[in-house]
């Protein structure tokens, strides 16, 4: 019986360690760090002589779309130990390991006449692997920085997982002058503030422009008239056609149904002002709210289902949701201050919103139930948002205090970091961010 | 009456109790204690003592992977023809006026046609199919023996358990046909032993040989005079021979779970553990706004004993998000282990066994934007 005993307990201690390891050593980890992923992008090789100058370009541009979302840092090339010069040649991954370069992209530019051809490749450099195949672009030559903001796109897509906001343009109101003497002008503009251009003239005060889900369209408000009116511009012909509205009323806040065909307005009519869908072939309208209270700035959800919208029917602007088509709306902003110029995110997920608060102006995000907000910024004034095509950043317009102030555009990511200007030589408002480009 | 005890036991404790107030025996002189010489390091010292004796990457990796030939890219294709602009339509007329707008729009540059050429992918490797696996050496569990007052032998396969015996009868088309018997079921008694048998006292085909080393050879035993051994002894004898070879087997069975090369050592404690986790943590780099910020990715991989990853690290489970930011989540969890281990993660060496193959689960729950 005692050796029993005893021989079990010799079995138990020698075999404890080996029992105790019981399969893999598992860990959990739940706290990373948030930084900017390091890459390098050595200049786009120039396949022939006329390509050297694009070539250059191209490669700058590129890094210049990935540093600027904050999320990644270019690797400056006076650190590279492996001078990458062609785009066929083998990469080095040690040597890329070594600068601590988590993404290499390489490219390779031709220009033949007015055609030119791009190509990149992608390569995770601590799995040393290509990610995804490669890939080339075809265009003109003066399309260079679409062609650019392209490689980025597809270069951003497969590290994030989503797609990219590069070659993509946004509608704004352009302004110039003093604030008692502001002229107003539609404009277009790439999305890093380059090639601006203007759709209309100073004539008429324009207001709150939105691109049609394609980019081919502008909605926006004028005053042509002497009273708010909303126009359809063509972007390619900056033909403009005004909405049917009937005499006395207000038509403004407007905004392009998920397919185009209808618009989401705001008509002002004996002291009232309500919601209406209006389809813009036939011009047939539908009332979509009938409070007392002033209903205002629609937004549609991605799916079209729904719309947020602002309201003062409680006694303060706040944000409401209902259905697309009407009926009962449930209040979501609870915070203090007031709630304004809601917008749904392209995800589907967040709604932007203008928040003022104890004097301050801020531009902030909560979910569509309303929980989680945040507010991003805080300025004297900050209004309007835009989500970008895949809803990771937003613009809006910031305007500085005093009878010298001026109104520019910034973007903030949607986590609140890498708040920065858009570069533009006039003062600008109203920004609407249009689709990806085909 | 008082015994002799309580009176010792009494005088030894007041001598006590007077020793401890009088202090005698006490010493008035400091315990000595030992003094080691320390110097004051800048962190710069140390990192450079640290980087001395620390590995440094294989600049000609040998395990790098095979680099993409331009041959195995896709050849580049001539660019679809371009779609040429249409012709923009005239402006719109604008409505007269008395001065001209100084500023006329115009016809904003049409994009720039851009036409996106996807390379053929190449096709991949045929996929070999798993070898099958041999079936496992292990023993099948045996049946317990049923313990009856008599032994009893195995019954036939075919026959049913039953208290009687009795043969089977088949009936026979041949015989005559004034005698037929009815047909019937073999029956025999279960299988039964007239005492349990412990499986550390019989041959259970578990594992019986170890490579560790052989134990050393016994001593010359010294000559012992030839004792006549009582019947009696024999049987002891007996028992403590079946107890050897008891505890022998058990401990080959408990050694032969090791890798007999390979350092277990105790588990991990949890500043080893700790150590490892803030090793990965510092490289994985969460994007808090992204749709992979809702993913939580268990990965596996494997160590070698220098500490550096072997192999490929492999996806275990990904919970949450869509199938796009779970490959973007593993990428990342991926890009950390590959990046903090590039030069072996510092783990005890005596230990390898315990973290030869690792699990990481990374959870941003707690990172997510809020």
């Amino acid at each position: 019986m005692m050796k029993t005993f005893l021989i079990a307990i010799v079995a138990l201690v020698l075999a404890g360690p080996v029992l105790a390891q019981n399969g893999p050593l598992r860990l959990t980890i739940t706290d990373g760090v948030i930084e900017p992923l390091p890459f390098a992008v050595p200049s786009f090789e120039p396949e022939n002589a006329e390509a050297a100058q694009v070539a250059a370009d191209m490669t700058r541009l590129v890094a210049q779309d990935l540093s600027g979302t904050g999320l990644f840092r270019e690797i400056p090339a006076t650190a590279f130990i492996s001078a990458h010069s062609s785009f066929v040649q083998t990469v080095a991954y040690p040597d890329w390991r070594a600068i601590n370069a988590q993404a290499l992209i390489t490219g390779a530019v031709t220009v033949s006449g007015n055609q030119l051809v791009v190509k990149f490749r992608l390569y995770d450099v601590f799995s040393g692997s290509e990610m995804g195949g490669g890939l080339q672009f075809a265009g003109t030559v003066d399309g260079w920085r679409r062609m650019a903001h392209k490689v980025a796109d597809a270069a951003y897509g497969r590290i994030t997982g989503e797609g990219g906001y590069f070659d993509s343009r946004v509608v704004f109101v352009s302004e110039n002058g003093p604030k008692d003497n502001r002229q107003k002008r539609l404009a277009l503009m790439d999305f890093d503030g380059a090639n601006v251009q203007f759709l209309t003239d100073s004539s008429a005060l324009v207001l709150a422009p939105r691109f049609s889900p394609t980019g081919d369209r502008v909605l926006y408000t004028s005053f042509a008239s002497g009273f708010p009116r909303i126009n359809v511009l063509d972007v390619s012909s900056v033909g403009t056609r005004q909405l049917q509205t009937a005499e006395g009323e207000m038509a403004f806040s407007p905004r392009f149904s998920r397919d185009g065909s209808q618009v989401i307005y705001s008509l002002a009519n004996g002291g009232n002002t309500d919601i209406y869908r209006g389809d813009i072939a036939s011009g047939a309208s539908t009332r979509l709210t009938s409070a007392p209270s002033i209903e205002t700035a629609p937004s549609l959800s991605p799916d079209g289902s729904q719309i947020v919208f602002e309201s003062d029917r409680s006694g303060t602007q706040q944000m409401y949701i209902m259905s697309a088509n009407g009926g009962d709306a449930r209040r979501i902003s609870f915070g203090d201050g007031r709630y304004a110029t809601p917008v749904w995110s392209p995800r589907g997920d967040l709604i932007a919103f203008t928040k003022q608060n104890a004097g301050r102006f801020h531009i902030g995000v909560m979910r569509t139930d309303g929980s989680e907000e945040r507010l991003l910024t805080s300025s004297f004034l900050d209004e309007g948002p835009t989500w970008s095509p895949n809803g990771r950043v937003i613009m809006f317009m910031r305007e500085t205090q005093g009878a010298g102030g001026t109104s520019s555009l910034y973007s903030v990511d949607v986590s609140g970091r890498n708040l920065k200007p858009v570069p533009l030589p006039n003062g600008a408002s109203d920004p609407s961010w249009g689709p990806l480009q085909p | 009456m008082r015994s002799a005890g309580t009176y010792i036991s009494g005088i030894g404790h007041v001598g006590l109790v007077g020793w401890l107030i009088l202090g005698w025996g006490f010493s008035s002189d400091p315990l000595p204690f030992e003094v080691s010489q320390v110097s004051v390091v800048s962190s710069e010292e140390f990192a450079a003592m640290v980087a001395a004796t620390t590995p440094q990457p294989d600049v000609a990796d040998p395990t790098a992977p095979a680099q993409p030939q331009i041959e195995d890219a896709p050849a580049p294709i001539e660019p679809e023809t371009v779609p040429q602009v249409a012709p923009s339509p005239d402006p719109v007329a604008q409505p007269a006026q008395e001065t001209p707008p100084p500023e006329a729009p115009q016809p904003p540059v049409p994009p720039a046609d851009v036409a996106d050429v996807a390379p053929v992918e190449p096709t991949p490797p045929a996929i070999e199919a798993a070898p099958d696996l041999n079936d496992s050496s292990r023993p099948q569990p045996r049946p317990a023996p049923r313990v009856a007052p008599e032994a009893v032998a195995p019954p036939p396969p075919e026959a049913d358990v039953a208290d009687v015996v009795q043969d089977a009868v088949v009936p026979d088309d041949s015989a005559a046909a004034e005698v037929v018997e009815p047909a019937q079921t073999p029956t025999a008694p279960e299988e039964a032993v007239t005492e349990i048998v412990t499986e550390d006292a019989a041959p259970s085909g578990a594992v019986t040989t170890s490579a560790r080393p052989q134990t050393r050879p016994n001593r010359p035993t010294p000559a012992t005079p030839t004792e006549t051994t009582a019947p009696a002894d024999t049987a002891t004898a007996n028992n403590n021979a079946a107890d050897d070879a008891a505890v022998a087997a058990a401990l080959a069975a408990a050694l032969a779970v090791t890798a007999p090369d390979l350092p277990a050592g105790p588990p991990l404690d949890g500043s080893e553990k700790e150590g490892f986790r803030v090793a990965v943590n510092r490289c994985w780099n969460v994007d808090p706004g992204s749709e992979a910020a809702r993913v939580t990715m268990t990965v596996a991989f494997s160590l070698d004993q220098s500490g550096r990853v072997q192999g490929d690290v492999r996806q275990v489970s990904a919970d949450g998000g869509t199938s796009g930011s779970q490959s973007i989540a593993f990428q990342a969890a991926r890009r950390a282990i590959l990046r903090c281990g590039a030069a072996g993660y510092d783990l005890p060496a005596d230990k390898y066994d315990q973290w030869r193959d690792v699990e990481i689960t990374f959870d941003p729950s707690g990172m997510r934007l809020r």
